[in-house]
């Protein structure tokens, strides 16, 4: 109870940090803009630490994070197709090109009535690099500059807000909500697979089938989450550790401990982000410049 | 419009004048699409033996041999040229610079900040292929053009890419263009060329007049509506992007279409 509150705190105090901190004087349009940098960066942190929680735990794997099966890079693949047909990155493209890599790792790792979990991991690195490199190409044939790849690779809540994807945030919204949802009813079966397999299949959990359920939905998530505000780094795959720490293996708790860390995290970063300099700095860069101390401070104390 | 028209004529004569070539087998490779304007503007377009795709003006320029990209020129396809010497863009070329200075290949630096350093290289480059007669025109023509207007000036905020929002600071030329012409660019105090701003930075310094450069949408972003420029819809779209961010002779068609959004 004492841990759920501190959580509440915790996001609430960034929250506050994220509508105050900032240039200039503070009108309604200016909380308008700032409120749905606070949905975008809730959305963004909670689903990319709640999918990497999962995979982690799915894949048996703690270098897993929610990127490992190729949704990045293939974002970055299809901005930079959008860029070239369209002249600018459409989210759209970019997310069509996550579930495309998605779709191609899935193929991969496919075997008779399931996934294979190591050849999930490998299909999906192996698919990034194709997609850098393929990235690479399309911008210099198309005598592109990288900018706008690169703020997509490294994420930032900066986005431009139009009345098209304002729509398009609120239900991605409600839907990754509804998807989040669905997965952690299975937080039984996330307990038993991290056991073992072995122990998974004996006490009835059809693995095959399962692996790709929980494989698609998060390729879906994370699909939504990249082609919105980019691939913000280091949230996936640290806060579930840190949500593990604090909240021991129960997926019951440590999922919830994802969302709420995650959120929090994603949000100090980007005020931070907002006060360092009068540019605009990928939320990305700051996620890993100050988790990483903080993550080595709290894994030497255990 | 018929000064435009005059300046447009003007620019098309001298590009084309051509002379018998005082430096008869100078062999030039440009990367820089602004350079290889300038050598045509000169008379000196005979001496490319190479340029970049991105090298699409006048016309004579597209006939002459690729060696590659802007960003991405291929140091083989150069050396076989055996040019006397690479027009080389920095900072964005560096690396080319450094493995061609490797190979004994000399290089002419373009790297401009201010419109002043526009000019000198446009005279160095004059003194170099034998043009100076030539060059200096040029620049005489430019800088009649290019001159400070003595009027209030109207705050404006120039957008480059939405994706981050990309602008314009102090260290470009163009922030110099601008003021010459009549604006004050709104992050002219961010000592960086090409800077990527908050939204709500451009909320709060509320630019009179808006310039975009790319498709999409401004007017209707979430938070813009109190921006004057917005307000008074003065946001100016579908400018040519080559006669700003390529410091050449087309520079002056740029020049004069700011003049006429700042009236």
């Amino acid at each position: 109870m004492n841990k759920l509150f501190f959580l509440i705190l915790l996001l609430l105090i960034c929250i506050s940090l994220e509508l105050i901190i900032g240039p200039g004087e503070f009108g309604p349009e200016i909380l308008k803009l700032r409120i749905y940098r606070i949905v975008l960066g809730i959305y963004a942190g909670s689903v990319l630490a709640f999918c990497g929680n999962i995979l982690q735990g799915l894949l048996g794997n703690p270098l897993v994070e929610p990127y490992t099966l190729g949704s990045a890079s293939g974002a970055a693949l299809g901005a930079s197709i959008g860029i070239i047909l369209f002249n600018y990155a459409n989210p759209l493209f970019a997310f069509a090109g996550a579930l495309f890599t998605g779709f191609v790792v899935f193929a991969i790792a496919r075997i008779e009535g399931g996934l294979l979990r190591d050849r999930l991991i490998l299909a999906g690195v192996v698919m990034s690099f194709l997609c850098s490199s393929l990235v690479m190409l399309i911008m210099i044939a198309g005598r592109k500059e990288l900018y706008e790849i690169i703020y997509l690779l490294m994420g930032y809540l900066g986005i431009v807000i139009t009345p098209q994807n304002r729509l398009m945030i609120i239900i991605l919204f409600i839907v990754s909500s509804v998807l989040v949802f669905y997965l952690y009813r299975y937080y039984r079966e996330f307990d038993i697979i991290a056991t073992g397999t072995e122990s998974a299949v004996a006490l009835g959990i059809d693995m095959q089938k399962f692996a790709i359920e929980v494989f698609v939905v998060v390729t879906l998530l994370v699909s939504f989450v990249v082609s919105l505000v980019g691939a913000i780094g280091f949230v996936g795959l640290v806060i579930p550790h840190i949500s593990r720490m604090l909240f021991g293996p129960r997926h019951i708790k440590n999922l919830g401990g994802s969302l709420f860390l995650g959120a929090s995290f994603v949000l100090f970063a980007d005020a931070l982000a907002r006060t360092f300099t009068v540019y605009e700095l990928p939320a990305g860069v700051i996620t890993s410049l100050f988790g990483v101390p903080f993550f080595i401070y709290l894994y030497r104390r255990q | 419009m018929i000064q435009r028209l005059l300046i447009f004529l003007l620019l098309i004569v001298i590009l084309n004048c051509k002379e018998s070539p005082k430096t008869a087998g100078l062999r030039i490779v440009s990367l820089s699409p602004a350079m290889t304007e300038v050598i045509f503007a000169i008379g000196a377009g005979e001496y490319l033996a190479g340029v970049t795709t991105y090298c699409d003006f006048p016309d004579s320029a597209k006939k002459i041999y690729k060696v590659g990209d802007f960003s991405n020129p291929s140091i083989e396809r150069i050396v076989a040229l055996k040019p006397d010497f690479v027009i080389i863009n920095l900072p964005e070329q560096r690396k080319i610079k450094n493995e061609l200075e490797k190979l004994g290949i000399k290089v002419f630096i373009t790297e401009p900040r201010r419109l002043e350093d526009i000019y000198k290289e446009i005279k160095e480059l004059g003194r170099i292929v034998k043009k100076e007669r030539e060059a200096d025109s040029l620049m005489n023509f430019m800088k009649e053009i290019i001159k400070p207007k003595s009027k209030k000036k109207k705050r404006v905020y120039i957008e480059l890419s939405p994706r981050p929002l990309i602008t314009i600071g102090r260290d470009s030329y163009l922030n110099e263009l601008i003021e010459m012409a009549g604006g004050e660019n709104i992050f002219a105090d961010l000592n960086k060329d090409y800077p990527a701003v908050k939204q709500e930075e451009v909320i709060m310094r509320n630019p009179e007049i808006i310039i975009v450069f790319h498709p999409e949408d401004v007017v209707n972003r979430l938070g813009w509506g109190t921006i004057r420029a917005i307000k008074e819809k003065r946001v100016y779209r579908g400018l040519n992007p080559d006669y700003f961010l390529r410091p050449g002779p087309r520079l002056v068609l740029g020049f004069r279409e700011l003049e006429q959004i700042f009236e």
